[in-house]
């Protein structure tokens, strides 16, 4: 008993310290256009502020940067999106011919590829929505409260290539703590510079303003 | 791994059971995704900004070479800059190439940006009934002569024991391993000097912790071991080790243990006294498919070893010693994970006591070892009512936990991530003998304990910390 009082005790403390929790980064609201043509809901949205001035210089590396933009349609009484679209924009600077290449995926397969002079023009056509479809509207119930997240990501990295830098880079003892002293649970701690390594160089993660859907 | 648009569509979408997927992309999307057909041939290479680590080494994780031809979606490319990120000797590493003399030609410029390479990889410290402090640190270069090899330094220290008869303890360590290689042999040496007291009760009840009711063994154990590893896939890892130490053993005078009915039975000391060598081989495999290593969200990690000691090897503890760990790890609905963490292990054979399963070892609430060296007395808490108080070094083992972690947050400033965790589990500790014992109750043949934690677990800026009960506990005397 005297063991299970302190126990609590401890774990009480313990809660207390950890208070309240730091929230995760709240996504930014940002006004969007939305339209509604040919049955589909369409967005149009700038991303530009994806791209720092280093990632506009890395533009000129040679080697190909990558964007992938992600828009999801949420009910507000729901957390599962009720449809997503996606596309991903593929930049690249030709050494030689000193232009840059871009070629846009979107849902469906359709490919579209543009020869810019600047990386602004470049940087645009990967990140500017224009009437870009989400959804089609049937999917969609009058009357309901919707709202649109956003995500974009520069330079994405697969989640398995990410887990293999992880595992390098804390690359811990094979044994366990049965075996050597380490612990699953206990007295772990690692004190080192940890570089944060995200799965992708640079994320924007937006809102709309939420919407009622009209009538039709 | 190439990154086209379909990768990026299986990555991204498995969570999303009602989105609308978009169709996968045709067969002139996919001839389409080579680069723009963008081709350069290598013509040299430049490194720049490595003040410390040497040039060759960065060559050698980069893989490329002048002569070689690349695309500008080159995935050796971004593979090579993960790679030189996963070192651990630079915060940052890029990629990019510049015109070079002839059309279709190019330099491959390389730009690091050097970190400091000097990690904390543990510190012991607490206190307990029977040693009033001890305290330690193991650190490690990381990049030592920026030739990539990692050489690790440690140290554990500690008052005298209240034990009678006991010394301070002292634990040195010292390792060296060459630089992680994906493909090809990575070798490593560790050596490890240790004096300190075992402790083992001569009277009084199993679950008394005094340390008046112990006496000590003082030993000294001098050695070291040569290991030689090898990545064979992504996920799997084999370690080959020869390990030989010298050990020299001074038992107490009293060496028999008085019970509450005045019967005397001798101790079980379980190492030889005076001078005596140990030597043996060891095989560890290793599966590790975990999305992190430290907080992990999915995936598995598998650690199998066995451990021979023989005459061959030099030793005169003859025993065979093979141990299975293995974590689960269960991504839920709502963001959580469930963590399902198992052990195995057994001994057959003359193993000496530090080689034998340790309770604080495998219970959360008791101190573990540091350097192979115990503080304690305190013995399981015996929730379960058996003979487990009774135990402390055996030949059997066997754990099962279940781990419930939440995510607090993520991508904060300096805590990029945080988990609050709960663990809950069962252990039992045995030995041959006690599982034959004939008319013991299962409680006496197979003592179990319940272990918990609870607590919070950090990756952050300046490293990976966990704050639990469990640590608490092992640290303090309650």
């Amino acid at each position: 008993m005297r063991y299970l009082s302190r126990l609590l005790a401890l774990a009480l403390a313990l809660a207390a310290t950890i208070g309240t929790p730091a929230s995760a980064q709240e996504p930014e609201e940002r006004k969007t256009g939305i339209s509604r043509r040919d049955g589909r809901l369409l967005v149009s949205l700038g991303l530009q502020d994806l791209f720092r001035t280093p990632d506009a210089q890395r533009l000129l590396s040679g080697f190909t940067s990558r964007v992938l933009v992600r828009v999801a349609i949420m009910r507000l009484d729901h957390a599962e999106p009720v449809a997503q679209s996606m596309r991903q924009t593929e930049i690249v600077y030709d050494l030689w011919d000193e232009k840059f290449r871009v070629r846009r995926f979107e849902a469906g397969g359709k490919v579209e590829m543009r020869e810019t002079a600047t990386a602004t023009e470049a940087i645009t056509l990967a990140t500017a929505l224009d009437a870009f479809p989400v959804v089609d509207l049937d999917r969609l119930e009058p009357g309901v409260s919707y709202r649109l997240s956003v995500r974009a990501d520069l330079n994405p990295i697969s989640q398995e290539l990410l887990a293999d830098v992880r595992r390098w880079l804390a690359r811990p003892s094979p044994r366990g703590r049965a075996g050597s002293g380490d612990s699953f649970f206990g007295s772990f701690v690692s004190i080192f510079v940890n570089p944060r390594i995200d799965e992708s160089e640079r994320q924007l993660r937006l809102v709309s303003p939420a919407w009622v859907e009209p009538p039709r | 791994m190439r990154f086209t648009p379909l990768a990026a569509l299986l990555i991204f979408l498995p969570s999303l059971a009602q989105a609308q997927v978009p169709a996968a992309p045709s067969e002139s999307t996919a001839e389409l995704s080579s680069g723009f057909g963008l081709q350069y041939t290598i013509e040299r290479i430049e490194v720049r900004g490595n003040r410390k680590t040497r040039t060759a080494l960065i060559l050698r994780e980069v893989a490329l070479s002048p002569g070689d031809t690349v695309t500008a979606d080159d995935a050796r490319v971004e593979r090579a800059r993960l790679r030189l990120l996963a070192l651990g000797y630079f915060l940052d590493a890029r990629l990019s190439m510049i015109k070079g003399e002839r059309r279709g030609g190019v330099v491959l410029v390389i730009d690091v940006e050097e970190r400091g390479t000097i990690v904390v990889g543990a510190i012991p410290l607490g206190t307990s009934d029977a040693t009033t402090l001890w305290g330690g640190m193991d650190v490690s270069e990381r990049n030592f002569l920026g030739r990539g090899l990692s050489l690790s330094a440690g140290f554990v220290s500690s008052t005298r024991p209240k034990v009678d008869g006991a010394e301070p303890a002292l634990g040195l360590s010292l390792r060296m391993a060459g630089p992680p290689r994906v493909h090809g042999l990575s070798l490593s040496g560790n050596a490890l000097f240790s004096r300190g007291s075992e402790f083992f009760r001569a009277r009084g009840p199993s679950d008394d912790p005094n340390p008046a009711e112990f006496v000590a063994v003082n030993v000294r154990r001098a050695g070291g071991v040569l290991g030689v590893g090898a990545v064979l896939s992504r996920t799997t890892y084999v370690l080959a080790e020869a390990r030989f130490e010298a050990v020299r053993a001074a038992l107490p005078s009293l060496r028999d243990r008085t019970s509450g009915q005045g019967a005397a039975q001798p101790i079980a000391f379980l190492v030889r006294e005076g001078s005596s060598r140990l030597g043996s081989l060891a095989l560890t495999l290793v599966l590790d498919s975990r999305t992190d290593p430290v907080l992990p969200r999915a995936g598995q990690h598998l650690v199998v070893s066995l451990e021979a000691a023989t005459p061959a090897c030099a030793s005169q503890y003859t025993y065979l010693k093979a141990t299975a760990q293995g974590s689960l790890y269960f991504p839920l609905s709502v963001g959580h994970v469930l963590g399902v963490h198992g052990l195995l292990g057994g001994v057959l054979g003359d193993a000496p006591y530090f080689d034998r399963f340790f309770v604080g070892d495998l219970n959360l609430l008791l101190p573990p070892r540091a350097f192979g060296i115990n503080f304690s007395t305190q013995p399981s808490r015996d929730f379960l009512g058996t003979a487990v108080a009774d135990h402390r070094y055996d030949k059997l083992a066997g754990r099962l936990l279940l781990e419930y972690a939440v995510p607090l947050w993520q991508r904060h400033r300096f805590f990029y991530r945080g988990d609050v965790f709960a663990a809950f589990g069962i252990f039992a500790v045995t030995n041959p003998d006690d599982l034959r014992r004939g008319g013991a109750s299962l409680g006496q043949r197979l003592p179990a304990d319940l272990t918990a934690d609870l607590g919070l677990r950090l990756d952050t800026y300046i490293g990976i910390f966990t704050l639990s009960v469990a640590n608490a506990l092992g640290r303090l005397p309650l």
